[in-house]
């Protein structure tokens, strides 16, 4: 821990000054979608195993796992206590559009309808909720099995990380910004990133964009290519820029916390946060990919950016690495290098 | 769409398309680099920018060595030609507009970007990249809506698709511990 004195003006966390939300793939943020069904009340309690069964047999719904063919019925003033799918409206075809007759639904010469009411359309859920505001809304409408993943919860709710871990994020942006605003002073976009291993809280890696001296030089490839010296390699030299800096990999031999030998180098990034001012463009966000990073902060959104606008490379379907990323870290300060560039 | 224009400058927008004897010719030069990496142990990708029927930048996968996953043979060979254009004083801006890239593999969705961002107008190449495609086999970077990020490219793909193929599962094989250390030497 840095002692009290050391922190610089502009450090201090206010709690309400900025929000950290994660970034969810668009199956994790996308509202529910829904089926047509027709549903009926069980009018005689008794009947009720004898109908699931019978209705299973002539209208499954084995493939909607999550789906509970019997459900209390909301309305507690009613007579029944109990209602039941009977069917989709795609396993009807017949009957397009119009209000449906139990007959119209099962053949009753063949089906004992006894104890069954008649059948009112409903809309079930076509897929098991992942997120707890996605199950609230499924279940206005028929009652859905839910496996809860609590950190996404607290996540969507801004509560995952504690007002401790909410300091440190603070900081690590701080010095993003900080190298942005460098950079920026420098004639490049202020944009500006930072590399931490949050194992250790070490600062591997400290830059900001140049593209003014080489086009592809955004500030999260300076950083990529800073840990890369920080490990014994790196390509650029950045002697004339001094707010673009790395620990090199012994400081860590030192400041190991366990204080086991690991001479076992993790590949590039593997474990490293990246705090970075604005959201990565998808150059970036796929070096990120190769580079195998840990988690990602990013202040505010970038409109072709690749962490949550117009790609999410972080969950991508048919890339080997994924990653979680967080936005809407010091907002307001990230928002205002935009309108410095 | 070719135009007897010697097109040399990018600037009016007259980009010369390569003739298929001209693509041919790149190609195989770009092979004969992968073929060189493979048997030198490295990735089997060879790729060569073209500018005015001058290779301005060949690259080599350089990853292992400097430690950054960046380091890809297109991006080892735009620095290339960012530099030919600095030693000149050229606009790469310019220069890029007409330079065409050959590459064996399909580039992946770092480097697709990277040629959207110096406006390459055209990339020719061998085989899909399935793992890391950014023209296509996992995200399309190349033609896709991204007003911010240069220019859209086009692609000319599937040329010598099979060896190309060959090559990389070579490598893998040769990557993967499991396969090289057999128990029984033949
Ligand atoms: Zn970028
Ligand atoms: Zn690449």
């Amino acid at each position: 821990m840095e002692p009290e004195s050391k922190k610089r003006k502009g450090m201090e966390y206010d709690p309400d000054s900025w929000q950290v939300l994660p970034v969810l793939s668009d199956e994790m943020s996308d509202d529910v979608e829904f089926l047509d069904a027709f549903a009926a009340p069980i009018t005689d309690k008794r009947q009720t195993s004898r109908l699931v069964k019978d209705l299973s047999a002539v209208h499954p719904i084995s493939d909607l796992q999550h789906i509970r063919r019997v459900r209390p019925c909301k309305d507690k003033s009613s007579p029944h206590p109990l209602e039941v799918i009977v069917c989709l409206v795609s396993d009807v075809p017949h009957i397009k559009g119009r209000p449906a007759s139990l007959g119209d639904l099962l053949s009753s010469d063949e089906f004992n309808l006894e104890g069954l009411g008649e059948p009112f359309p409903v809309r079930i859920p076509a897929r098991a909720p992942l997120t707890r505001p996605q199950f609230e809304q499924a279940s206005l409408h028929w009652p859905t099995s839910f496996h809860e993943d609590k950190r996404i919860t607290l996540g969507l709710k801004g509560q995952l990380f504690t007002s401790r871990q909410k300091t440190k994020i603070h900081e690590y942006m701080t010095l993003a910004v900080e190298a942005a605003k460098s950079g920026r002073e420098e004639g490049m976009d202020a944009v500006g990133g930072v590399i931490v291993d949050p194992k250790s809280g070490r600062i591997v890696a400290v830059g900001h964009d140049l593209t003014r001296d080489h086009p592809l030089h955004h500030a999260v490839m300076v950083c990529i290519d800073l840990v890369a010296w920080a490990q014994g390699g790196g390509v650029y030299g950045y002697e004339k820029h001094p707010a673009c800096t790395y620990a090199a990999m012994d400081h860590q031999v030192q400041t190991g916390a366990s204080g086991s030998v690991e001479n076992a180098q993790p590949y590039i990034c593997t474990g490293y946060e990246l705090y970075v001012t604005r959201e990565p463009c998808v150059m970036c966000a796929m070096a990120l990919v190769h580079s195998r990073i840990g988690r990602v902060f990013y202040g505010v959104p970038s409109p072709d950016g690749a962490l949550g606008t117009k790609f999410k490379i972080h969950c991508q379907k048919g890339l080997n690495h994924h990653f979680d990323v967080y936005q809407g870290v010091r907002r307001r300060s990230c928002e205002e290098l935009v309108q410095l560039t | 769409m070719r135009t007897d224009d010697t097109g040399n400058d990018g600037m009016n927008g007259n980009f010369l398309h390569p003739s298929d004897s001209e693509i041919q010719k790149w190609m195989s030069n770009a092979f004969n680099m992968a073929k060189e990496a493979l048997e030198c142990g490295e990735v089997p990708v060879g790729c060569l920018l073209v500018y005015n029927n001058t290779v301005l930048g060949k690259g080599r996968n350089e990853v292992n060595e400097t430690k950054n996953a960046t380091r890809h043979a297109e991006m080892v060979a735009l620095d290339q030609v960012l530099d030919w254009c600095s030693d000149r004083g050229m606009d790469p801006k310019v220069v890029c507009k007409s330079t065409v890239l050959y590459v064996t593999v399909e580039p992946c969705i770092t480097c697709a970007a990277a040629l959207r961002l110096l406006h390459v107008p055209l990339v020719v190449y061998g085989c899909k990249n399935e793992r890391f495609g950014g023209c296509g086999s996992v995200l399309d970077v190349a033609s896709g809506d991204l007003p911010h990020t240069g220019t859209s490219f086009k692609c000319v793909p599937g040329h010598r698709a099979q060896e190309a193929v060959d090559m990389l599962k070579t490598f893998y094989k040769q990557e993967n511990p499991n396969v090289t250390k057999p128990k029984v030497r033949k």
